[in-house]
């Protein structure tokens, strides 16, 4: 399963391929930064203060037109003057037109997308391994329904299929209090982390066929060789060798695969709560829709949360290429479904 | 087996899957929490009304008699007809049809016009800034979210510099190359105008993931032994390059486009949304958040027909450029 | 070795004697000190090491080792053919082609121009009509998406288009590139070949013993067996009519009865166009029954050459001899065979030191043996060389180097943790008998 020569493979890449490096940082940064957000975060991610709105980031600042009235030789005028706003340290990204704190929401926001991308892709390969490898090991007709299913999927995009399923069953979410800020570690930040249920649900439903292709594909080819036919020979049941033989052997390209649809999966949850088919409001895809009516004014409010899912996005590819080249699963480049 | 044997045999897959699709959008309504009546009704209409209506719309029959009637209405291109836009849906749906195919077209083409020569590029000069920029740009590529891509597009030359108009379809390609013909270049350049940031938006992760795939397959196929047999053979360097190694490379290419066609079209949707594109694409997240049934089912089939078809294009490239395939 | 009758003796070496006849023949080509290194991550690789012999007109001249001791990679530098991270480091290939001696007097001595004082464009149009080569896996050498006879076809074409335009960039680079490619997928009946190619190529199938060359050309490499396909691959490498064939394991993955009628093909086409072959092999029953002349390489370097009667009868080196003892002998069938010890040494440079390379696996190892060797005359024809102080003076046996000299009695260790590529293949001695 896992052998020395692989474990070599990987210390190698790792060795010679620095961008492998930077994705490992990038994502480790990405998962400290999510679940410590409540310690990180300057402020409540959702308290607003109106006086504060679009405030520009550090480095940059901008000019507006404040008109005010005064009172000249005893008759009302109204002035207006040029003012320029300069960014300020209490808010080093800036804030949104209401007023809330930018690194805060881009802070939260790493939460929702990694939840929602780490239990999407969970879920999605709970319900593709086993079907995927059921259908390969006994081929057949069981194999033949699963494809003709897995091809009528792939027919609907996953974006409009998501989008179709969340829109139409409803965004529900649950929540969960948040521990650090329930045993009273970081007052004055939201009590309960949302999760948005429908999203992760129906993510997993539009993506699972992926990981059947691939199981599918694994559990064939495993099948074939010499030990697998011995075994059988020597009466093992189908259940201990798909158990023992045909499932450790599939699960380098699932684990790949697995890394690639985390990607995948972020960038859907993102386009869906851009589309505003999401379940919270603490989102990057969310507030980029919410920048998005203000691009002149406050561009800002757009462009900092769509280079936080860059950076995660691009973090977790290059620690799937990682893996990819040291393990060499042969997928090319199958996996994937972004938005 | 012969081409056109392995062409009908996919033809044959292809109507099995439009099938399975229509069956699938059909049943979506039936998995729906939520009665379609109370979307058409007026709040305060009496349950003899509703009752009326849920006739009209066929809600009393059987499940059975439902479906069938549907498939029926759909072979002669009847998608129901939508009371919330009074219209008929296919009427709706095949007139916003064009503007999502011109979209998805006009980024198909930037992304193997681009991506193709990037990756060759890439691969036969590995390790030179050439190489560094191309897998630079595709990792970006595939990393960045296209909705976000088309904000920061628009922004920096629509917004600030105002090179191109901020979204909006400028007018149909049928109407500007009508007007080409008669000479009159300016709906030409009105076509291009509107749909270049668009087209660049949804081609961007196309253009980055066949680069990737372009380059490493090029690396795999230069690296074989038929490559040097044919370079001891004596033929060009562009020869080998292009006429062995890239016919090869393009063949898994192929597969992995086909499979990810899916993308191309949701990425249609979101960036019909980003610049206000009048295509299906936004038709279906209208009809969505309206329930409008038959325009949402009849959009989601012609997407999916859509799919198979240019699959079977896909398969029966495929085919040309392999020919084990066929045997 | 008297075996192969002097029938293809042409007129002027027909005053030859069967034993003098390669001194009369003429060098074709001369290799001097080539050297070809890889530059990998873990270190340079010395495949191929000061490594000098000559070809001469219509011979066959043998190259035996194991895998891993660089004559595959000499064959590829010959050709210019090393890919990266190799490259040929120095040494000279002088080629007797008058022609090119006039076009490039720097480069000339004589008759002979030195190929790598050639631009690179020059050099690459030897490639088929002075150079060929054909390879060990014919399956993996032919393009699965291209038909046997148009990739034929394709080899004819290019010498075809560089002879009406002789030896111009243009001709060579011949305006292909990306958007040929395109049109010539997108317009049908177009393509790169001229159907007079295509008709000299079914020729050329039909020369080399494929039966229905018409039907065979359009087919695709899968639709063929191994012996077929290797029989149309030696089809594509006479395409251009070289003076110089390098066989590069022509029979290893083929089957024993293939085999043979490959050997053969190989030796009559030579008969007949009195070309000059290059067998490289690790197969001694291959070189005895084809080869004029023999070159033993290990470790990268030439340690013996000569006639086949001087390296089969009276060998020097005892890894030659080690080669030898490893076939069985039906005359004279011993109980056992005797097999090399070891593994084939780390090519890498830093491993390598400055001895003889041989040395931890040789039976016959003295202390002198821990400098490098030069090449010695050897008893036997003129020619006869091998770099080992046994062609100097006879084994000493006070002078022996202690048995676990060269760490404990596992040398196989050095072989295995090699990190060269060509060496982690041959993880043991392959050297095998003929059929």
């Amino acid at each position: 399963m896992v052998s020395p020569r692989t474990v070599r493979n990987l210390k190698r890449e790792w060795r010679d391929n620095w961008l492998a490096k930077v994705g490992v940082v990038l994502v480790v940064a990405m998962v400290l930064v999510a679940v410590f957000a409540p310690f990180i975060a300057p402020y409540n991610p959702r308290s607003q203060s109106l006086d504060d709105n679009r405030l520009p980031p550090m480095g940059f600042s901008k000019t507006e037109n404040q008109t005010s009235s005064e009172f000249v030789d005893g008759e009302a005028q109204v002035v207006s003057e040029e003012v320029t706003i300069n960014a300020t340290w209490d808010h080093p990204l800036g804030t949104n037109q209401l007023g809330q704190d930018m690194l805060s929401r881009v802070i939260y926001g790493a939460r929702t997308s990694l939840l929602v991308g780490f239990f999407g892709t969970l879920f999605a390969m709970l319900i593709g391994v086993p079907i995927g490898l059921v259908a390969g090991y006994s081929r057949g007709r069981v194999d033949d329904a699963l494809m003709r299913f897995a091809d009528v999927m792939l027919a609907f995009p996953s974006l409009v299929l998501a989008v179709a399923l969340v829109g139409l069953w409803g965004r529900a979410t649950f929540r969960i209090p948040d521990p650090f800020v329930a045993l009273g570690l970081a007052p004055g930040m939201p009590g309960s982390v949302v999760i948005p249920g429908t999203v992760i649900a129906v993510v997993a439903l539009v993506t699972w066929v992926w990981f059947a292709r691939v199981a599918r594909g694994e559990a064939l080819s495993v099948r074939e060789e010499e030990y697998v036919k011995a075994a059988r020979s020597l009466g093992a049941s189908d259940r201990f060798v798909v158990w023992k033989h045909v499932l450790p052997n599939s699960l380098t390209p699932i684990l790949v695969l697995g890394t690639i649809q985390i990607a995948a999966i972020i960038l859907l949850e993102s386009a869906l709560s851009f589309l505003g088919f999401s379940g919270t409001t603490l989102s990057w895809g969310f507030d980029i829709a919410q920048g998005r009516d203000d691009l002149a004014t406050a561009w800002w409010v757009a462009t900092i949360p769509g280079l936080a899912i860059v950076l995660t996005v691009i973090g977790i590819n290059l620690v799937g290429d990682w893996l990819r080249d040291a393990l060499d699963p042969g997928l090319g480049g199958e996996g994937g479904s972004g938005a | 087996m012969s081409f056109g044997r392995f062409l009908l045999k996919r033809v044959l897959q292809g109507v099995l899957v439009v099938w399975g699709v229509i069956t699938a959008v059909f049943l979506l309504r039936f998995i729906t929490p939520g009665n379609p009546v109370d979307f058409v009704a007026p709040l305060d209409a009496s349950q003899e009304l509703r009752q009326q209506i849920a006739a009209e719309l066929g809600l009393d029959q059987p499940l059975y008699i439902q479906y069938f009637e549907y498939l029926f209405g759909l072979l002669q291109g009847d998608m129901g007809y939508s009371y919330l836009s009074g219209q008929e849906a296919s009427v709706i749906v095949f007139n916003r049809l064009p503007a999502t195919v011109e979209l998805a077209v006009a980024a198909t083409i930037v992304a193997v016009v681009l991506s193709i020569p990037l990756g060759v590029i890439s691969a036969t000069r590995r390790h030179q800034p050439a190489d560094y920029g191309a897998t630079t740009f595709s990792l970006l590529g595939i990393s960045t979210p296209n909705f976000w891509l088309g904000i920061m597009l628009l922004l920096v030359l629509s917004v600030q510099f105002d090179v191109f108009p901020v979204g909006r379809r400028g007018i149909p390609f049928v109407d500007a190359f009508t007007l080409l013909l008669q000479g009159n270049v300016s709906g030409m350049q009105l076509w291009l105008s509107h749909i270049a940031l668009p087209a660049i938006t949804l081609g961007t992760y196309f253009t980055a993931l066949i680069t990737r795939l372009t380059r490493s397959g090029m690396l795999d196929e230069l690296g074989k032994s038929y490559v040097r047999a044919a370079r001891a053979k004596g033929i060009p360097e562009t020869l080998v390059r292009y006429r062995h190694a890239l016919r090869n490379t393009l063949i898994p290419v192929i597969t992995v486009v086909g499979l990810q066609l899916g993308t191309l079209i949701g990425g249609a949707v979101i960036t019909e949304q980003v610049f206000n594109w009048p295509g299906l694409g936004l038709e279906v997240i209208g009809a969505v958040n309206a329930r409008d049934w038959p325009i949402l089912q009849g959009s989601l089939i012609v997407i999916g027909i859509g799919f198979v078809l240019v699959n079977i294009v896909v398969d029966a490239l495929y085919a040309y450029l392999d020919p084990r395939v066929v045997d | 070795m008297s075996e192969r009758n002097s029938v293809e003796e042409t007129a002027d070496s027909a005053s030859a004697t069967t034993d003098g006849r390669t001194d009369s023949r003429s060098d074709l080509l001369r290799v001097r000190d080539l050297s070809t290194r890889f530059f990998t991550e873990e270190g340079q690789v010395n495949a191929v090491e000061s490594v000098s012999f000559d070809v001469r007109d219509g011979e066959i001249l043998g190259i035996v080792g194991e895998s891993g001791s660089g004559k595959s990679v000499t064959a590829l530098s010959l050709i210019d053919l090393v890919e990266s991270p190799g490259r040929v480091t120095s040494g000279q290939v002088w080629y007797r082609n008058p022609d090119l001696a006039e076009e490039f007097p720097d480069a000339a001595d004589g008759e002979f121009v030195d190929l790598r004082e050639l631009p690179t464009r020059v050099r690459r149009t030897l490639r088929g009509p002075s150079f060929s080569m054909i390879f060990q896996d014919p399956m993996s050498s032919f393009n699965p998406s291209i038909t046997v006879g148009e990739q034929i076809a394709e080899a004819v074409e290019v010498q075809r288009r560089a002879n009406a335009n002789p030896r111009s960039t243009r001709s060579r680079t011949q305006g292909y590139g990306l958007g040929r490619f395109i049109l010539d997928g997108v317009v049908p009946n177009r393509d790169y070949t001229d159907p007079e190619s295509s008709r000299r190529a079914v020729e050329l199938l039909e020369q080399v013993g494929i039966p229905d060359p018409e039907q065979r050309a359009d087919e695709y490499p899968h639709q063929f067996s191994g012996g077929m396909l290797q029989r149309a691959m030696i089809a594509q490498a006479l395409a251009g009519e070289p003076d110089v064939l390098i066989a590069d394991e022509p029979t290893t993955a083929l089957d024993v009865t293939i085999q043979a009628q490959i050997l053969n093909l190989l030796r009559d086409l030579q008969d007949e166009r009195n070309m000059s072959i290059v067998m490289i092999t690790h197969d001694l029953g291959v070189i005895a029954r084809m080869c004029d002349r023999v070159c033993v390489m290990y470790a990268g370097e030439v340690v013996e050459r000569g006639t086949l009667a001087d390296v089969f009868d009276r060998p020097v080196h005892p890894y030659t001899e080690g080669l030898l003892g490893s076939i069985p002998d039906l005359d004279d069938p011993a109980p056992r065979l005797q097999p090399i010890e070891g593994n084939v040494p780390s090519l890498l440079d830093s491993e390598m030191g400055d001895r003889c390379y041989f040395a931890d696996r040789c039976p016959k190892a003295m202390s002198e043996c821990l400098t490098h060797p030069p090449e010695f005359d050897a008893a036997g024809s003129e020619e006869h060389r091998a770099r080992c102080v046994l062609a100097d003076h006879d084994y000493d046996p006070s002078e022996a180097l202690p048995e676990d000299f060269f760490g404990g009695g596992s040398p196989a260790e050095t072989g295995v943790t090699s990190t060269d590529q060509q060496a982690e293949d041959g993880a043991t001695s392959e050297v095998s008998q003929d059929d």
